[in-house]
């Protein structure tokens, strides 16, 4: 009780300062005149009653300090005191406040940015239900090096019935789909399901119901699920959408739900966020009946675990089972071929790609704010030096070093913290301009917020930095010695060589430092410049890409397009009539997979040379797609050996096969043309090779591949490759009208010019590489201006020296070469110290680089020339400035 | 703040407290001199002390409501800050004393048995 009403009295007092001041100084006042009268009276004069009251009393100011420690809570007193001083002290510095401000919130708010990033992709959980036990199955090959190789019915079931480690598994096949009702079909992307696929996410739809085992059906169920997107672009956002049929592959469904617009499938997805969910059991039309081991269809699985199972655990009895299946099917199963299941978490498998990029990038930032922070403790220890006389005057007034100390500190932090607040300030404003910078297949994009979390944290960031480049000047200062400092500070406000000292000490740090981003920054640089030296195997000028989506009906019997011949014969009519477009030079066809640098859900498939037994059937793999005859003379990919397919080559004749060079050399050690493979169960004659193509983007390595005849296999996908055209936009109603006009079920969709596509690939690559580059020249600038102010103000304090130098007769070289030796030697030891700390730090990043070793001479040697350069420029100019001041200016000063 | 300052005006504290109080108890109302001079003449040359060092003990049983002061003159005109103690002071002042005789006790029952 009585604390509580002192601490309130007290904090009355804090408000109430100059109420509490003034009662005091009356009351000593008062007390005093009484002492003095109590003096007199006893028979002194006035003069000297008021001397023996002062003696009596005490000193004043000490007890009036006493009654205010008591009076009020100290140290906040103090703090506001500091607060008011710092303000003040800082604006009266414009200059040196606005540049602080400017570098810290430069600093500060790259660090947010990124990190807000990293927050989002991946430090937040995945915005479902116990997200830790959400996992994909994967199947491998590993005998054939063959990963996610996809998986059958038989082996689904076995996963949901026999490995007791999931609650539920659902198939998640993104394909593409043609949704007709409008005045055209469009082609949408749909992620074919199992029934228990909502249930497993613990996802519901914010319009309607989810699909779940209640619709459980052996084919694919009536039920379907839109998204939020299509909702609104494709039925106007319409409430009544419950219970509306749609046509989908020209099969009919019904709508059950619109999910919520945060909604997204936690996976790859063919090329955008899915639109519509479809259930099916994959045992009834229009999959393959009835199942059969072997045939690994389904491209892959989620799951949700059993709760309390880690995945170690969840995996050891997928081990166990997989052993189990290879025992009881060996022929499904051969040993050589080495099949083992493969959980990976969701999360992880959303986000690995771009984890090495963003922890890289993190780390950068980290490296900017401290070089920032060195930054500000120059500029401090600058500041502080030419304030020695203040400190030292406080000092001899009794202040302690340790109130010297949190003085200093609540200027640094205060500017820091104004730092801070310009960098939310900045980043509030331009969020739109810069997510719209990062590349569009960051995975969790949609979900990068900038919240309240953020925002105390970039107040933590900030009072951390402040301390942080605020201590060792503020240590340093405060040890002001008030005898000498006054004495040495009277002269010409000089301070010691020892604060000089200390900034040299900064400026190799900073030099250091700068070294480190600098070869990060020039290893991706060098990396960007080999991928872009690649070969990818096809010539991307001029070469415009349209895809088509032949729907693929549920009921075989209703496919009109089942057969290679119909398929063969709408190709060809498309391909004559696309050539009769204006500006078409060439045009050429290919099947699902044949377009490169983009991603499809179809893997790997297993096939098997002749003269091998069928034990080791498995044990080779190769990608696949089917392409038209002139594919290879459009896309300028060189024939190596044998032909290319022909228009002979149709399904009455015996099936041909392309391979390229990487399955040459792979599998066929030299006789490659003639030989037979089989693929798919069907004996195929190679005809010719050809040279690799990046399929998978230009820093991947190529993969062996089959090419079969486009007119030999039905395709459900065709794209059409066109040479001459220039406009996108235009070219896609030109080939829409003609695509529709020989079948108006087709969509036409994916409408692009292929060096963009290969831009759009390198995006990532691309996007790292300019922030590294942007970091790095910072670290730069920062590097040079700490080593341009060290060096300026060494000049100035040796300009007497310089003068006497030059009057006894030194030549202007000499005195610029002793005026840069300090810079250089700062330099020469920042450098080395950096040279070897980056050695341990590029190895790191070892997974973001392409052709390079993380001990890369040419990045190697070129940082530290290039560093050393602008560091000597810097030095050089205060230098030459030495030169030039006439000695007789100097010695007067 | 060097600690070792703080803790003889820790000890200080408590009984300097008690004679504030005591003292006003017995005087009625007094302003800081009069406290002061009250207890030069009690302690002789015992407890010499400065007189500022008065405030802030006044402070502190101000603010924890134990007294109370009100600006006043002097019977020779002058104005000056005269403390009273208050309900809550009086019943402290019992407490505080019988505590510290407890513990005055406590201490010279322990010095004996050294002896």
């Amino acid at each position: 009780m009585r604390h509580c009403r002192r601490l309130f009295a007290k904090l009355k007092n804090l408000f109430r300062r100059g109420h509490a001041e003034h009662e005091l100084t009356r009351e000593v006042a008062a007390h005093l005149r009484l002492l003095e009268d109590e003096f007199q009276r006893r028979g002194m004069s006035l003069d000297e009653a008021r001397i023996e009251a002062r003696r009596a009393y005490g000193g004043v100011e000490q007890a009036k300090q006493l009654q205010r420690d008591e009076r009020s809570i100290l140290w906040v007193e103090q703090t506001f005191a500091d607060l008011r001083f710092a303000c003040r002290s800082l604006l009266k510095t414009p200059g040196f406040t606005t540049v602080a401000v400017l570098t810290l919130a430069l600093g500060i708010g790259a660090n947010i940015a990124i990190f807000t990033v990293v927050n989002a992709v991946l430090l937040r959980p995945l915005p479902f239900q116990h997200p830790e036990r959400l996992v994909r199955v994967l199947d491998d090959l590993k005998g054939a090096g063959a990963k996610d190789v996809g998986m059958s019915v038989p082996e689904l079931e076995d996963l949901r019935d026999r490995s007791g480690v999931f609650d539920d598994i659902s198939v998640i096949w993104p394909v593409s789909t043609a949704l007709s009702g409008g005045d055209h079909a469009e082609r949408i992307e749909l992620l074919g399901t199992g029934f228990d696929y909502f249930q497993i996410l613990g996802a519901q739809a914010a319009l309607g119901r989810v699909y779940g085992p209640r619709d459980a059906a052996p084919g694919f169920s009536e039920a379907v699920v839109i998204s939020d997107g299509l909702w609104k672009r494709q039925f106007g956002g319409d409430p009544r959408i419950l219970g509306r049929r749609i046509r989908v592959d020209e099969d009919g469904y019904t709508i059950v739900g619109v999910m919520p617009p945060d909604f997204r499938h936690p996976g790859q997805t063919l090329a955008g966020d899915v639109e519509l969910w479809s259930a099916a059991g994959f045992v009834a039309n229009p999959f393959p009946t009835p199942p059969v081991r072997a045939k690994r269809f389904l491209p892959g699985a989620i799951a949700r675990l059993k709760p309390g199972l880690t995945v170690e655990q969840a995996q050891q009895h997928l081990d166990a089972l997989a052993a189990q299946l290879a025992q009881t099917y060996p022929k499904e199963y051969p040993a050589a071929s080495r099949w083992s299941l493969r959980l990976e978490p969701v999360e992880q498998n959303l986000t690995a790609s771009v984890r090495p990029t963003l922890v890289l990038l993190l780390a950068a930032v980290g490296f900017v704010l401290l070089m920032v922070s060195v930054n500000m403790a120059s500029l401090l220890a600058a500041r502080s030096s030419a304030r020695m006389r203040e400190l030292a005057i406080r000092q001899a007034l009794g202040a302690s070093r340790a109130r010297l100390v949190r003085q200093l500190l609540t200027e640094s932090v205060l500017v820091s913290l104004a730092g801070g607040l310009a960098a939310m300030l900045v980043l509030a404003l331009t969020k739109g301009s810069l997510l719209a910078l990062m590349p569009a297949d960051l995975p969790r994009l949609t979900e990068v917020h900038f919240d309240e979390r953020i925002v105390g944290l970039a107040c933590l960031l900030s009072l951390f930095t402040g301390v942080l480049f605020g201590f060792t000047p503020a240590i340093h200062a405060s040890a002001a010695d008030p005898n000498r400092d006054l004495k040495e500070g009277s002269r010409n406000g000089s301070p010691s060589l020892r604060q000089n000292r200390f900034r040299g000490a900064l400026v190799a740090i900073e030099v250091a430092l700068s070294v480190v981003l600098l070869s990060g920054a020039g290893l991706l640089v060098h990396s960007f410049w080999n991928t872009l030296r690649v070969n990818p195997g096809f010539d991307p000028k001029g070469l415009m890409v349209a895809r088509i989506w032949i729907p693929n009906p549920n009921d075989p019997a209703m496919n009109r397009y089942q057969t290679a011949p119909p398929i063969a014969g709408l190709s060809r009519e498309i391909l004559r009539r696309v050539r009769t477009l204006p500006g078409i030079e060439e045009a050429a066809m290919g099947g699902d997979n044949s377009v490169p640098l983009v991603y499809n859900s179809l893997g790997q498939t297993a096939f098997s040379l002749p003269d091998q037994s069928d034990s080791s059937r498995k044990e080779r793999s190769a990608e696949y797609t089917a392409v038209s005859p002139e594919f290879f003379q459009v896309l300028r990919t060189p024939v190596l050996r044998g032909r290319s397919f022909s228009e002979a080559d149709t399904d009455k004749t015996k099936k041909v096969v392309v391979v390229n060079e990487s399955f040459a050399k792979q599998y066929l050690s030299g006789h490659d043309v003639g030989q037979r493979i089989n693929f798919f169960g069907v004996d195929r004659e190679i005809v010719g090779v050809v040279a690799d193509v990046r399929d998978d983007g230009l820093d991947s390595p190529p993969v062996p591949r089959v090419y079969r005849a486009l007119y030999q296999v039905p395709n459900n996908e065709i794209a059409v490759f066109l040479r001459g055209a220039s406009d996108s936009a235009g070219l896609k109603q030109a080939v829409t009208r003609i695509v529709q006009a020989v079948d108006p079920e087709l969509p036409v969709y994916g409408v692009r010019a292929m060096p963009e596509m290969m831009a759009a690939s390198l995006a990532r690559r691309r996007f790292s590489l300019s922030l590294m580059a942007v970091f790095g020249a910072l670290a730069l600038f920062l590097a040079s201006l700490g080593i341009y102010g060290v060096m300026a103000y060494a000049v100035s304090q040796r300009a007497q020296e310089f003068s006497i130098r030059m009057a006894l007769g030194a030549l202007p070289r000499d005195i610029l070469l002793i005026a840069l030796r300090p810079g250089a030697k700062l330099t020469l030891v920042g450098v080395l110290v950096g040279l070897m700390a980056a050695q341990g730090t590029t190895r790191l990043m070892a997974s973001l680089l392409f052709n390079v070793s993380p001990a890369d001479p040419v990045t190697l040697i070129g940082v530290p020339i290039a560093l050393a350069a602008v560091a000597l420029l810097a030095c050089w100019i205060p230098a030459r400035r030495a030169v030039r001041i006439p000695p007789v200016a100097a010695l007067r000063s | 703040m060097p600690s070792e300052g703080k803790s003889r005006i820790q000890v200080l504290q408590g009984t300097l407290d008690l004679i504030v109080l005591r003292t006003l108890r017995s005087l009625g109302p007094q302003h800081a001199y009069g406290i002061a001079a009250r207890l030069e003449q009690v302690s002789g040359d015992l407890l010499k002390l400065n007189q500022g060092t008065l405030y802030p003990a006044l402070v502190r049983l101000e603010q924890q409501g134990w007294i109370k002061g009100k600006w006043d003159t002097t019977e020779n005109g002058r104005e000056a800050k005269y403390y009273a103690i208050t309900k809550a002071g009086l019943k402290a002042l019992g407490e505080e004393t019988q505590r510290w005789r407890q513990l005055s006790g406590l201490v010279e029952k322990l010095l004996g048995e050294e002896s």
